[in-house]
């Protein structure tokens, strides 16, 4: 199913100052695809999700939810959440704490006033997906928070809605069960062929879920893309910040030839994937993430994108070593192998592919 | 996200408003005019004769040494409780949490009334006891005095107390404790030296908050302190309303005022001294695990004693109006006694038209008031909890504004309303009193019960497809029961035996139980006063059981379909 969203925008008042929480945002997201919304705490991503579901009501702006408008500020249309075949799995989960899994995960069905055995066969067959099986009498509360999660997921799942909706579904999980989680949610999303649309501030959540993308700031949509473009393509230095860390590298256009973009930056010159369309002499920015930095040992030979640095200082982290890296004033972060045998005050020759040197613009 | 509800909000702010603040506006206008009839002629005279009154020293003096005294009798008590109950091995704790519940269902003036009949000077039981066993030719103890009335108001305040200092003494930071006795002080130094100063603010705040009790208190001066000529303020008032030819209320309004700006600046103090206390007694959230003193030898003393006490506080009252209630006149129990046993005072008492009036209104007055009182509350504390707006902060401080006021000083302010109005001598002038005097009391189960639901439990309940009612019938409704339940009971309970407000505001035909054990007590009817006790103790029990009954089963709603 197929949700338009055009020109949407909501602002709403705090300590007397008016604060823009959504401004004109326009979105299409596309149907049986997990699309992420993705931005640091305060973009509005949980605040286009309300709006989409229905506990807010936008101030101007039109949504559609397949053929059907669900809100229109100018057709003054406003559809409430019941009645928009949606679900939502919330953060804080909302499990009922006086009711049963049981009682949790029928609720929905309960609603539609479907006939008892056809409301167990399903709770079952839900229940039998999320690996709930044999919990059905117990009371909610008595649940470890990885499996509330899953009857939230359940209680989303069982009346097969149109759109399921997630905001932050495993912030409250710990960090070894969020892994799996997320796994498992990617696996369940993908067989069931729904619509999903994802909000979270975890860039790896972001990335390893979703089919697309749209990375939000300051209650608009800056860019949208699949987890591979916007990790790789991305030519706005927020976006390439925010998604994975970086080194930007400030400088300025000096050629465009045949294969490459070459700018002249602190560091020296940087050959970069080729971006068309810009002149030479513009201001750009170069990012290089810290996994595609090289250590060189011998002769570099005729390679573009040497540089002689000293290592400033080596923190282990388990499966790599970050190191710091000083090329002139200029300090270039770098993800080494844990085996690489450096020590602080090494003088090193780095290299990056100009595969990897990604030019940003905006 | 919540709407603004501002048509709801202005509503209850005027409804509240209107039972919090009428009743002291009157109050004051009252105070400054010539009589009930002719409100609006300003004069100074009611509070010159009031402040002038040659016999209002000794009045000043009694109720500072009877409120003083209660409040450190009950906070002594308690200490000595909680103390024991958080910190030792003392065994049987449960008894603990019943000490702290039980005694507010008994109804205040019965447990004055228990005591009067086991030590008043003529034929008090104990006292006659003690006179055959040895021969005495006068009593050994005379309950009509400030001693007795302070022991019996310190009992009766026992609860509050606990309930103040025992979370405080749970939450104690024992590594306090721990560094002082690994400087080397012994248990009974850190004690007094460590523990004591540092639980100073509860310590004072149970202080404050029995000294605003026994202020308010009307049952223990009225029976105890009557017959002895031993005036505080609060019969003071009543006496200058009750007595005489013309009662005058704006004498007892000028008086009353000094009552109740005592009274609200205690609560204020009672307030500040609390949220000190939290900053002062710091909750240690890992790792803390209180250590237990052991008792060794004294264990069982100890425990004896605690026993001792509750029997005092919860059996005896029940088992002396119980004995009271089939005996002729009061005797010393004995085979004689037994054989003398009758149902001679149950059936007066149920042929008595005025006390079944009053079982009647009672009984009313328990169910539609504390229905409506909790529907009100309900509105309130959606408001306040939920709505959050400025006009919501408002409403919740004009809503615990009641908790300060001295029942029978509101009392004199809704007389000076309710005479203007075609309410007064009905029964619905005492169901507004009730409600407006103890509206915190429903206000704050449900207020925690309101918090405990975040907005997110509604909301999934409507992305799940279910409108607004349905919602309401199978989620909100639900999860605030428990709240509404114990809103419910305290205010029914509160107002089957309500006694001070009643006894200013209760006409012929609006008679209340309260106020019918108050005739019987000044008459002398002990037996019948017994009966009809036990029946108002039926009544708040039949009353709790049947609230919780009926919520139990509310809250498991099948599900539909």
């Amino acid at each position: 199913m197929e949700i338009r969203i055009s020109d949407l925008s909501k602002s709403y008042f705090s300590d007397g100052k008016r604060i823009a929480a959504l401004s004109e945002v326009s979105l299409t997201i596309p149907g049986n695809q997990i699309f992420t919304l993705l931005g640091p705490s305060g973009c509005g991503k949980t605040t286009l999700l309300r709006c989409i579901v229905g506990l807010e009501a936008p101030d101007a702006g039109e949504i559609a939810i397949g053929e059907e408008v669900v809100f229109s500020r100018s057709r003054n249309i406003f559809v409430p959440p019941e009645r928009r075949g949606l679900n939502m799995v919330f953060q804080s989960y909302a499990i009922w704490p006086h009711l049963t899994v049981f009682d949790n995960v029928a609720y929905p069905l309960q609603v539609r006033g479907l006939p008892k055995p056809e409301i167990r066969r399903r709770v079952q067959e839900t229940l039998r997906l999320v690996q709930l099986t044999g919990l059905e009498g117990r009371p909610a509360t008595r649940l470890s928070g990885g499996q509330q999660q899953r009857v939230a997921l359940a209680r989303a799942l069982v009346a097969e809605p149109k759109v399921i909706l997630f905001d932050e579904p495993l912030s409250n999980l710990d960090a070894k069960l969020r892994e799996e989680t997320r796994k498992e949610l990617r696996q369940f999303l993908t067989t069931l062929r729904i619509t999903a649309i994802y909000v979270t501030h975890d860039r790896l959540e972001a990335l390893s879920l979703s089919d697309t993308i749209a990375v939000m700031k300051d209650g608009r949509i800056v860019e949208v893309g699949t987890p591979r473009q916007i990790y790789f393509d991305s030519d706005r230095r927020f976006v390439a910040d925010f998604i994975g860390r970086a080194n930007l590298i400030e400088g300025k256009v000096s050629a465009v030839s045949g294969t490459h973009t070459l700018v002249e930056s602190a560091i020296g010159a940087i050959a970069c994937r080729k971006e068309a369309g810009l002149p030479a002499g513009a201001a750009v920015a170069v990012c290089i993430r810290p996994e595609f930095i090289r250590i060189l040992g011998g002769d570099p030979g005729r390679r573009p994108n040497v540089f002689r640095g000293r290592v400033a200082s080596l923190l282990f982290v388990g499966e790599a070593c970050e190191a710091e890296i000083r090329i002139g004033d200029t300090t270039l972060t770098a993800r080494l192998e844990a085996t690489a045998g450096l020590r602080e005050g090494d003088e090193v020759l780095l290299h990056v592919d100009p595969a990897h040197c990604m030019v940003l613009s905006a | 996200m919540h709407a603004r509800h501002p048509i709801l909000t202005s509503s209850l702010i005027a409804l509240v408003g209107f039972l919090t603040v009428c009743p002291v506006f009157m109050l004051v206008l009252g105070s400054f005019s010539e009589g009930l009839g002719t409100l609006g002629r300003l004069t100074l005279a009611k509070y010159l004769r009031a402040y002038t009154d040659p016999a209002l020293a000794d009045i000043l003096w009694n109720t500072a040494v009877f409120t003083v005294g209660s409040a450190l009798v009950a906070t002594g008590l308690a200490l000595f409780l909680a103390y024991l109950n958080t910190r030792t091995n003392i065994p049987c704790k449960s008894l603990f949490g019943i000490i702290s519940i039980i005694p507010m269902m008994i109804p205040h003036i019965l447990f004055a009334v228990s005591w009067l009949l086991l030590l008043n000077p003529s034929n008090g039981i104990i006292n006659l006891l003690l006179r055959q066993l040895f021969g005495l030719d006068r009593s050994p103890f005379n309950i009509y005095s400030l001693p007795g009335m302070i022991l019996v108001e310190g009992l009766l305040d026992l609860p509050i107390a606990y309930l103040v200092l025992a979370p405080a003494m749970a939450a104690f930071d024992v590594s306090l404790e721990e560094s002082s006795r690994v400087c080397g002080a012994t248990t009974l130094r850190t004690l007094r030296r460590i523990t004591l100063p540092v639980l100073r603010p509860a310590i004072l705040a149970s202080v404050t908050l029995v000294i605003v009790r026994s202020l308010a208190s009307f049952a223990v001066p009225s029976v105890l302190g009557l017959p002895g000529r031993i005036y505080v303020l609060a019969t003071h008032i009543y006496l200058i309303v009750a007595t005489g030819f013309a009662p005058d209320y704006g004498l007892a309004a000028a008086v009353g005022m000094s009552v109740l700006a005592v009274s609200v600046s205690l609560v204020y103090l009672y307030r500040h001294l609390t949220a000190e206390g939290e900053r002062f007694v710091t909750v240690s959230g890992r790792g803390y695990r209180p250590i237990r003193i052991d008792l060794k030898g004294w264990r069982y003393p100890l425990f004896a004693a605690v026993a001792f006490l509750s029997f005092l506080l919860i059996l005896l009252p029940v088992l002396v109006l119980v004995y009271t209630s089939l005996t002729p006149y009061s005797m010393v129990p004995s085979r004689r006694a037994l054989a003398l046993m009758s149902w001679r005072h149950w059936r007066e008492v149920l042929r008595d038209p005025i006390s079944l009036l009053s079982l009647k209104n009672s009984l009313f007055l328990g169910v539609a008031g504390a229905t409506l009182g909790v529907l009100l509350s309900l509105g309130v504390c959606y408001t306040i909890v939920k709505v959050r707006t400025a006009a919501a902060g408002v409403l919740e401080s004009l809503s615990f504004l009641s908790f300060s006021f001295p029942g029978i000083v509101i009392g004199i302010g809704f007389m000076w309303f309710f005479v203007r109005t075609p309410l007064y001598a009905t029964i619905w002038a005492l169901l507004i009193g009730y409600i407006a005097t103890y509206l915190p009391y429903g206000l704050r189960p449900l207020t925690s019960a309101f918090i405990q639901i975040h907005s997110h439990l509604e909301e999934s309940s409507r992305v799940c497809g279910a409108g607004t009612l349905y919602t309401l019938r199978r989620i909100v409704i639900p999860l605030l029961m428990p709240g509404i339940l114990s809103g419910w009971i305290l205010m029914a309970t509160m107002f089957v035996r309500e006694l001070s407000l009643s006894v200013v505001l209760s006409r012929p035909g609006t008679e209340v139980l309260a106020v019918q054990i108050l005739r019987f007590a000044e008459d002398g009817l002990w037996g019948r006063l017994s009966a009809l006790g036990i029946l108002m103790i039926g009544i708040s029990t039949a009353l709790v059981v049947a609230a919780s009954l009926i919520g139990g089963k509310l809250t498991k709603v099948e599900a539909p379909g």
